[in-house]
Formats: structure tokens, sequence, C-alpha cells
């Protein structure tokens, strides 16, 4: 097990070290962040200046180096645009992008499992496609509308719920909604085929014989069956959470790490850029790991298969 | 040619029963806006690019200040919103269609590659695939967006670039069963050359799940495309793309509700028909892909 | 089976004691208590030097400039740190007298050596302050004579000394404490700065809010009403209007568009008449405009052929009024005595439009560029440039639109390798020393990267007004500058715009004033 452990870590290490190199290129590749900086008037004597100041005149080579040389010991140099520590601006935001992701994902599995379950026991109904095309439905409108109706009908007209910002349990509810409800689908379908594989499979089949009650093959063996996907899944489905709230986060003003990236892009923040790319890359490759591990944990045959 | 019927890819006599049953609504949907996209120049009332400031949100022909000039109104430049939506139907399709056929594409040449070949070419293209996948697609999009601007080519290339890592990992998955079955063997016994094993007798094993993730993801891509509109990295204007026709909308929703109303609804039934078309053919071609 | 329980229920658990430890504390709004939800925070950082050349809603309320404005922008003794200031006959020797008792928020007292130490830190390399160039090329010397007391002298005659430290233009007159900065660095400046304003930073997260609470018996507004006031920025105009409605902010900007809304719901909204004036030019080539523009017909053509009145009146809803001088700022023209003729008015003509592009040769049509790009306060940005383009589209010139966003296009303006290709900006409005510095920046050349004007005669009046100390002079030269970028067409005044801020029906009376980058946020946040 902890040979497996280690070897998938390196894996994740290699992806990562690749990934920094892709991000150090893109972000170069955006523009020049002086244009955002220096006033309009600067001379190209105040660009040199400030190209300096801020250890931008150097090679490539010798800023990426440094900046991996950094990175590896958790600093990730200092924002451009804001003249912080990037570490303190991560330090603002992460905690809220997991947050929010962790409800949402509360979110997503409070809708998939009943509706997962009812499609898979009514296969083949009104309802099992009733429920196939409420958890679609999430996936099918552009997260941004659907969070803009929200804080203009919710928050704005009926003044149940706050419309931005994060000041407390009820902050999360909307956003939480809009993220949770486009992965709902994924989880849904994960749920509804795990149980339909045991629901159709000879065993049930021969345990109703012998008269196990209905009821009991629903919610002991098939569901049991179905959990496993659903669990590991679930992980892989929090790591998109996190990256990709960019837009909910742009609606209800929440401060997170994807408004972060947005902010970071359009100021062309080369240090902030590649920190929060890295960030989120490390958050999803932590959770593969551990999704990995849970998942040969509970079923060895598994192990070298992936 | 000869594609072998593995035992989990077997109809079984249920299935079958359940294949015959086409969902015609999903294909119904999909059809009809093809067609609206093909006639787009014979269905639309008005040039969508003919703007009018004096015509601005005009309201749907029911309303009271409606028009029949513009039968669902028109938007923040006088532009006919119906047009708009027909040729926004050619756009956001081929949008759709284009950047999932060049992911998998690519995607499938490198999972039956590094399945077929295994070990360190294996090894090197996961690990690229793994960086893939943790990049943010919205974010390398809106990376591409300001650097050589938002286009339609270079939004295609900024989904399809991340994309393709997601066909990798399955087919790649798909291949190392396949691998291990005994035709595989048996067609290298006979001499075939790994182009021949992996075109004649890989690739067409995995169609189905090619011809699933494909059906599912038109839709995902409509739907990033808008994301990315409303960060102002999609299609950009003047081109009728429909999650633009969105974004331009939204601080109207309230007021001038047809502006972003008309192509939500676009959206949602094109990303709902080949959603649920595309979990119709899951069940009935390849009922163990999960993972989507 | 045991193990697989065991993980599913470690990892639902795990979820479960997510959520519940998610924080719980219920949304209050206590009445002390002022938020401001803004569309953009601009540059973010809370040093002044290092974002001068941006807004400063928040900067004034946390620091004093040396020489104070009234709301209608005028100089004030009364509203900075000095209470009165005289000149040299020679209008070489600025002398201030500094207000005595005044304490930074660390507890020390306001001195001369602070004033000295701010002003050479404004005009150092680390500063990126928008005005800070002039200023470096003027000042000599500082001498503090006595506690109370700084001299400024200059290389060569000038005015503009007092204008240029105080809170009408940029951040460069804000005064820091010397003592403090010397002791923790810049970088703990920029984190936790300190001034002697009538609020001090309590904290800020990048990307969300800037918080600060109330001094006591502060010199300026006394003991404030709102004891914390904090700016959200909100990007999302529909998230900042239910903000509104639920009493979460007190005071937000809203887009033009939904003016009529809010007011109909009983929610005041206060217009800053005339805050910008949307601008479009064309960039030059390394030797000025290029052709066709290079043409004076072509350039008016371009003019006429936009119809002002419906783009006001559309695009932004009434909240803007024609505009015919090229950055013609009008709150300058008090301070230069000028009035813009009815003459000078832009009729919109695009038969005639027509005929001058045929009487320049191009009446076939050319092709021309129009970027395409949103901007702090000009969330119409792209409509407006969908709109001009249509209008030019209609004459027969073969318009492309380049959407991009402005970092993108400042590039391309300042790197001139793209010439012929259109712009614009919302300059926003200022008094004559502004005016005159964005008649610096834009028009006065052709050595300068960001130029948009290439024109010798302009040039010459200009480079007179900097030395010029006879105040009826300066408007005069100012006057003629105008009327010729008018009369030669030098760009594409557009609108200006009035920017609307809607506030809660509770707050009281507020002006936003016309100062430059400032909401005069402090009768409100005093309550008086």
């Amino acid at each position: 097990m902890l040979r497996f452990v280690l070897f998938r870590l390196l894996q994740s290490l290699v992806a990562l070290a690749i990934l920094s190199v892709v991000v150090f290129v893109l972000a170069r590749a955006t523009g020049d962040p002086l244009h955002m900086i220096l006033p309009m008037s600067a001379t190209a004597e105040d660009y040199d200046n400030a190209r300096k100041y801020l250890g931008l005149d150097r090679p490539y080579v010798e800023q990426y180096l440094s900046f991996v040389g950094r990175a590896l010991v958790g600093d990730f140099g200092t924002s451009l645009r804001a003249r912080r520590p990037v570490l303190d601006l991560l330090r603002d935001r992460l905690p809220g992008s997991l947050k929010l992701a962790t409800f949402a994902m509360g979110v997503s599995l409070a809708l998939a499992f009943p509706l997962g379950i009812m499609a898979a026991v009514k296969k083949g109904t009104t309802l099992d496609r009733t429920a196939q095309v409420v958890s679609v439905l999430g996936q099918s409108l552009p997260t941004f509308w659907v969070a803009i109706v929200l804080v203009e009908v919710v928050a704005g007209r009926l003044q149940w719920l706050p419309a931005g910002g994060n000041e407390g349990f009820t902050s999360y509810i909307l956003p939480g909604f809009t993220l949770g409800w486009f992965v709902v689908a994924g989880l849904m379908r994960l749920l509804r085929s795990g149980m339909l594989e045991v629901l159709d499979s000879e065993y049930v089949k021969l345990a109703r014989l012998k008269g196990v009650t209905e009821r009991r093959v629903v919610w002991v063996h098939a569901l049991r069956n179905a959990l496993v996907p659903v669990v590991t899944f679930a992980g892989i489905y929090f790591a998109i959470l996190v990256t990709t709230a960019i837009v909910v986060e742009t609606v209800f003003a929440w401060p997170g790490l994807g408004r972060l990236a947005y902010d970071g892009i359009t100021s062309r923040d080369f240090p902030v850029i590649q920190a929060v790319v890295l960030t989120t890359a490390a958050i999803v490759a932590v959770v593969n790991l551990c999704v990995d591990c849970l998942y040969a944990l509970i079923d060895p045959r598994i192990r070298y298969a992936r | 040619m000869s594609i072998v019927a593995l035992p989990e890819l077997t109809v079984s006599a249920e299935r079958l029963h359940r294949r015959r049953r086409w969902p015609v609504v999903s294909v119904g949907i999909i059809v009809a806006f093809v067609l609206a996209a093909l006639l787009a120049p014979v269905l639309s009332p008005a040039d969508p690019y003919e703007q009018s400031l004096r015509l601005r949100y005009r309201p749907p022909v029911w309303e009271a200040r409606g028009s029949w000039a513009s039968p669902l109104g028109t938007d923040r430049l006088g532009r006919d919103l119906l047009s708009r939506i027909l040729y926004g139907a050619r756009v956001s399709l081929a949008a759709g269609v284009v950047t999932v056929l060049v992911a998998s594409a690519i995607g499938a040449a490198i999972g039956l590659a590094a399945g077929y070949y295994g070990g360190r070419v294996d090894a090197a293209l996961m690990r690229v695939t793994d960086a893939t996948l943790s990049f943010p697609v919205i974010l390398l999009a809106l990376i591409l967006a300001v650097t050589v601007g938002p286009s339609f080519g270079n939004v295609v290339i900024a989904i399809a670039v991340i994309l393709w890592a997601r066909y990798a990992r399955v087919i790649r998955g798909q291949v190392l069963t396949l691998m291990q079955l005994d035709f595989i063997a048996q067609a290298r016994i006979a001499g075939a050359s790994g182009w021949r094993i992996i075109t004649r007798h890989l690739l067409p094993n995995t169609l189905n799940t090619l011809v699933v993730l494909v059906t599912l993801q038109v839709g995902y891509v409509i739907i990033v495309e808008a994301s990315l509109s409303f960060l102002g990295a999609g299609i950009p204007p003047p081109t009728p793309a429909w999650g633009g026709m969105i974004a331009e909308g939204r601080d109207v929703v309230t007021s001038a509700w047809w502006v972003s109303l008309f192509p939500g609804l676009a959206i949602l039934l094109v990303v709902l028909a080949f959603n649920l078309l595309g979990d119709w053919l899951r069940d009935t071609l390849d009922p163990r892909l999960r993972q989507l | 089976m045991n193990a697989r329980r065991l993980a599913v229920l470690s990892l639902l658990s795990a979820l479960v004691i997510g959520v519940a430890g998610l924080p719980a504390s219920a949304h209050a709004q206590a009445k002390s208590e002022l938020t401001i939800a803004l569309s953009s925070f601009s540059a973010e950082t809370v040093d002044p030097v290092l974002q001068g050349h941006n807004v400063k809603y928040y900067l004034s309320l946390m620091f004093d400039y040396l020489v104070g404005t009234t709301p209608d922008g005028q100089p004030s003794a009364a509203g900075g740190l000095a209470t009165r200031w005289e000149n040299s006959a020679d209008h070489k020797r600025w002398t201030f007298h500094l207000r005595k008792g005044v304490k930074f928020h660390t507890g020390d007292e306001m001195t001369s050596e602070d004033v000295k130490f701010s002003l050479q830190r404004a005009m150092s390399k680390r500063s990126t302050t928008g005005y800070a160039g002039p200023l470096r090329a003027l000042i000599q010397d500082i001498e503090t004579p006595a506690p109370d007391r700084v001299v400024i002298v200059t290389r060569d005659p000038t005015l503009i000394i007092p204008t240029y430290l105080s809170r009408s233009l940029s951040t460069e007159g804000i005064v820091v404490p010397k003592k403090y900065i010397e002791a923790n660095g810049d970088d703990v400046f920029a984190r936790k700065p300190v001034g002697t304003g009538p609020y001090r930073f309590v904290e800020q997260v990048v990307g969300s809010h800037i918080k600060m609470a109330a001094v006591d018996n502060h010199w300026r507004l006394g003991t404030p009403k709102y004891k914390t006031v904090t700016f959200k920025l909100v990007p999302e105009e529909t998230t900042r209007i239910a903000l509104l409605r639920r009493g979460e902010a007190d005071v937000a900007d809203v887009s033009r568009e939904r003016v009529k809304e809010l007011t109909s719901e009983g929610f005041p909204v206060h217009f800053r008449k005339d805050e910008a004036i949307l601008h479009a030019w064309w960039v030059l080539g390394p030797d000025g405009l290029v052709p066709p523009m290079k043409d004076k017909r072509v350039r008016e053509a371009l003019n006429i052929a936009i119809d002002r009145n419906e783009i006001a009146q559309s695009i932004f809803a009434g909240g803007a009024d024609p505009a015919a001088i090229p950055m013609g700022l009008t709150w300058a023209y008090r301070d230069i005595g000028f009035k813009q003729p009815p003459e000078m008015t832009y009729v919109y003509d695009p038969a005639r439009a027509k005929k001058l592009l045929a009487e320049a040769g191009v009446g076939s049509g050319f092709s021309l560029d129009v970027y395409a790009y949103q901007l702090p306060g000009l969330p119409e940005g792209k409509a407006f440039a969908e709109a001009i383009a249509g209008y030019w589209e209609k004459l027969g010139i073969k318009t492309k639109l380049i959407p991009v966003d402005y970092p993108a296009f400042r590039k391309v303006w300042v790197d001139r390798k793209a010439p012929g290709v259109v712009g614009y900006y919302n300059i926003a409005n200022r008094d004559w020393i502004g005016a005159y510095a964005i008649l610096d920046k834009m028009a006065y050349g052709p050595s300068k990267p960001n130029d948009t004007v290439a024109d010798p005669e302009i040039d010459a009046m200009l480079g007179q007004i900097m030395r010029q100390t006879d105040r009826e002079k300066i408007g005069a030269l100012m006057r003629n500058v105008y009327t010729r970028l008018r009369s030669e067409h030098f760009g594409m005044p557009v609108v200006y715009l009035h920017a609307a801020y809607a506030t809660s029906k509770t707050l009281g009376k507020w002006t936003p004033g016309t100062v430059m980058y400032d909401l005069f946020l402090d009768n409100l946040a005093a309550g008086k």
C-alpha cells in the first residue's frame, strides 16, 4: 500500500512539474503587466525601472528557476498588482473556495441520492425520466444565468437570502445551490447505473425469489454497490467544483480562488496566475490520490489497473 | 473487418428491446435546431447583424409594444433576436461539435497509443494527461483570450486542448482491458502491425464509448462557451452565439427579459437533448461507462 | 465489507463536518455600519503611491491631503493639512503652513518632516502615481524650516503646486507617516497603511473588501456617525442591486440602464453629472495620423456619421449628453472661462459624411479596425464599440471589431504597431490642472508614446502653459487648444457620461461632488 501511495505521489509530482513549465510560459504570453501598473504617461525609463524593480528583467530561465525554487518552500512571490505576497492572497481565498465547494458537494449529494434511487427503482417510468431531466437541467443552463436569476429573484425581489459576499451560513445557500446543481447529473448517473447493475443481477433475482423484501434489496444491496463509485467520483467532482467556481464567485462576489485567477489573468499578474493554477492542480492531485487510496483499500483488484 | 464481440459489449435481449425505443424528443430537438441552423438565411426575418438603436429592446410580438417585424423582440442594439438565435444555432452548434470532434480525435489517438504501447510511452502520455486534466478549462481559455484575443477558433482550441485528456483517459482504460483479450494476441501472432491492430481491432471496439462521450460533451462545450462569454472570453460580438447573447442580456433580466431568456431556452433545449441522447446511447451501447 | 463501509462512512462524515463547520454567524447590519458596493476597485492597493493613477474612493477616508478641496473641486484651506499657503514673487518658492495637533492613527504627531517624506516618496522610483512626472521635473528642493512649515522650491516658476498636492488631482498630496514607514518598511505599509484621515484601516481582502473604522474627534469630520465603513467589490450589477434592496449595501454604483427601475422603487439615485467624457481616437503611427485619417475631411466624416443623441439616449439610457470637443473636460471650463459655442455641436449627417469621404477620395470606403473593450465605469464599452462600428458600416466603411481587454489595447496604442485603429477611453472629468495634465499626456508630443494628437500648433500652445504663471494667459491658451482640437477634429468626442450611484432609502443627503476619482463620501460617513 505504501509503495502504491508513493508511486502515485511521484506521478502527481511529475504532472505538477510539467504544469509549472506550461503555466510559466502561458502566463508570460498574456502580455506586459506594466501596462496595468504604470500610468499612461510613463516613459521608457519608467518601464525599465519598474521591470528591474519587479524582477521582470531577468532571463526567463532564471525567473523560472527562482519561481520553482521558491514555490517548493511555499513562497509564490509577490503579486504585481496587489503588491503583497501571493501567499497572503491564497490564504485569504483558499478557505472560502474549499468551504463553498464542500457545501456545493453536500447540496449535490442531497439532490443526487433521492433522484438516483428513484430513477433506478422506477426504471423506465415517467418518474425515471423526470429524475433524469431534473438532474440534467443543472448541466444544461449556463451557471452564470442561473446565478443571476437566483440573485435577482431570491435575493433582490423576495429578499430571502443574501445576494453576495460571505456573511455567514445563509450566504452559502445560493452559490452552493448554483454550483451543486451543476454536478448533480454526474452523480445521479453513477448512482442510477450502479444500482441498476445490482437490481438486474442474478443474485438479486435469487434474493427476491428467496423472499428478501424489496426494501432490503434496494436500500442494502443496490445502494451499497452504487456507493463506491459515488464516493470516489464525489472526490473528483469536489476538485472540479473548486476549480470551476469562477463564474459563481463573480456573480456572488464570493472571495475565492477562481476570481483571484480571473483578476490575475486580466492584470497579467504572473505570480498570481502561476500560484492559482498550481494550487488548484495540487488540490486535484491530492483528491485523486485520496480517491485512489480509498479505492485500492476497498477493492484491491484495481490497485494497478488505473 | 473484424469487430470482435466482447462479453461485456454483448447486447442482451433486454437492451435490444430498449434500443428500439429511440429518444424521439431529444433527437427531434437536435434535428430541429440543425435544420434551423442550416436554413437560417431562409427562416430569419432580418439580417442578424443589422442594428438600429431606435428599435432597441423591442419586446416580443405578443407584448404591448411588440411587432411582427421582430417576433421575439430585439436586443440592446436593436437587432432582431429571432434571426440572431437562428444564426446563433450555427455558431453554437458548430462550436460544440467541432470542439468535441477535435478533442476526441486527439484524445482517442493518445489513449490508443498509450494503451497499446504501454511502458514508458504510456507513463509519459499519462503524466501529460494528468497535467492537462488539472488545468481548469476556463482559466486556459481566459489566458488565450487575453493573449491572442477571443475568437471562434481560439474558443475551440482552448476547450479542445483540455478536453482531449478525458478521452485519452477513458480510451486508454478500455484499451488496457482489450489488450488482455485473446484476439489481440492472435492478431499479433498472425503478424499484424501495431498500426493495423490499433486501427482494425482496438479503435472499432472503443467506438461505442467515443460516440457516447462525444454526444454527452457537445452540450458541455456549449455551456463552457457560454461561461466564457460571461467572462468576456467567448465567441466575440457581433457574431451571434447563444452564450454571448445571454451574457449581453444579463443586466436587463427584469426589464428586457427576452434578450437573455430566448437564447437561454435555445441552449437549454439543445444541451438537454444532447445530454439525454447521450444518456440513452450509454444505456444502450455501453452501460459500463459511468465516469462522465 | 467492513473496510468499504468504514471508508464510505468516513468520507460522508467528513462532508457533514465540513458543512457543519461553516461559519454560522447571522447577518446583522447595525446602523453604525456603512457599506459601499462598487463594481471595480481599480488597482486595489492601499498605498497611495502605488495606485495614484486610479480611484481614491477609499483612500480619502483613510488619508488627508496637504491641500484640501471643496466638493466642487476648489482648493480649500479648511479641508487639508495646510491651513494656508503662499508663494514668492517669482513663483518658485511655495510655503505651506501646517495644521497643528494632527495625529496619525499610530498616535504620532504629523509634522513637516512627514510632508517632505511623503512628497519624496511620491516622486521616488517606486512610485507609480499618475502625476509624479511633472513634479519630478519641477521640484528642486523641499525645506522644513519648522515642524509646522514646509517650503517647496521649484526649478521654474509655476502655479501648479497647490493643486497638484490637493485632493482634486491624484494622490501625490497624501501625507503618510515617515516614522512608521521607516520603521516597518514599504511592504508592511502597503498591507497595513496608516494615515491621518477620519477612518483608520482595519482589513483588506484583495478582490473582496476594504474595511475601516472611525477615529474619534477627527479635525475634519469630528466623530463620524458610522463607526465602520466597508467597501465591497461586487462586479455583477444584478448582485449590487440585490444587495441594495436587501439593505446589505447602502451605496452602490449602478448602470445608467437601471436608474429608472430603481427610482420607481424609491431608491434615491445620485448622478455625478459629466463624470467622464467618452472619447475615441485613432492610434497614431510613428509619424502621427495615417491615411486616410490624415485627411481632415475623413476625420469630420467619421465624427458626423455618429448619432450622438441616439447613443446617449439608447446605449446610455439617457444618462449621457452629446460631446463635441476632443478631451473637453467640462469641470475645467469654469476655471479657464470657456463655454462651448453652440456651433461646435456635431450634427448627425450621414449624407454629408458620405460626401466628405468622396471628396477625400475614399468614397468607396476603406477598412477600419475598432477595438472593443470594457473599462471600469464603462460597462457599455462593447455595445458602444459595436454601435459606432455600425454607423461607419452604413457609410460603406468596412469596420472590424477587435475584442480585447484594455491592457491589450493600451499596448497597441503606446507601441503604435497598428496605426489608424480606433480606441476609446472614459477620461475622468477634472479641474483645469488635471485637464492640462490630460492634454499633456494625450495631445502633447510627438515623442510621448501615449500621444493621440500630432499637431505642432497644439504642441506649441501646451508647451507654454506649464511655465506660465498668469492664470488669465493660461486660460486663453487652454481655450485656444480646445478650439483647435475641435476645428481639426482631432479625435471623436462622443458623450459626457453621468455616473449613477443609488443609495438606500434611509441614507441621508449626499453630494458626490465634482472631484476626479473621489466620491466625497466624507459628509455621508460623518452623517452631517
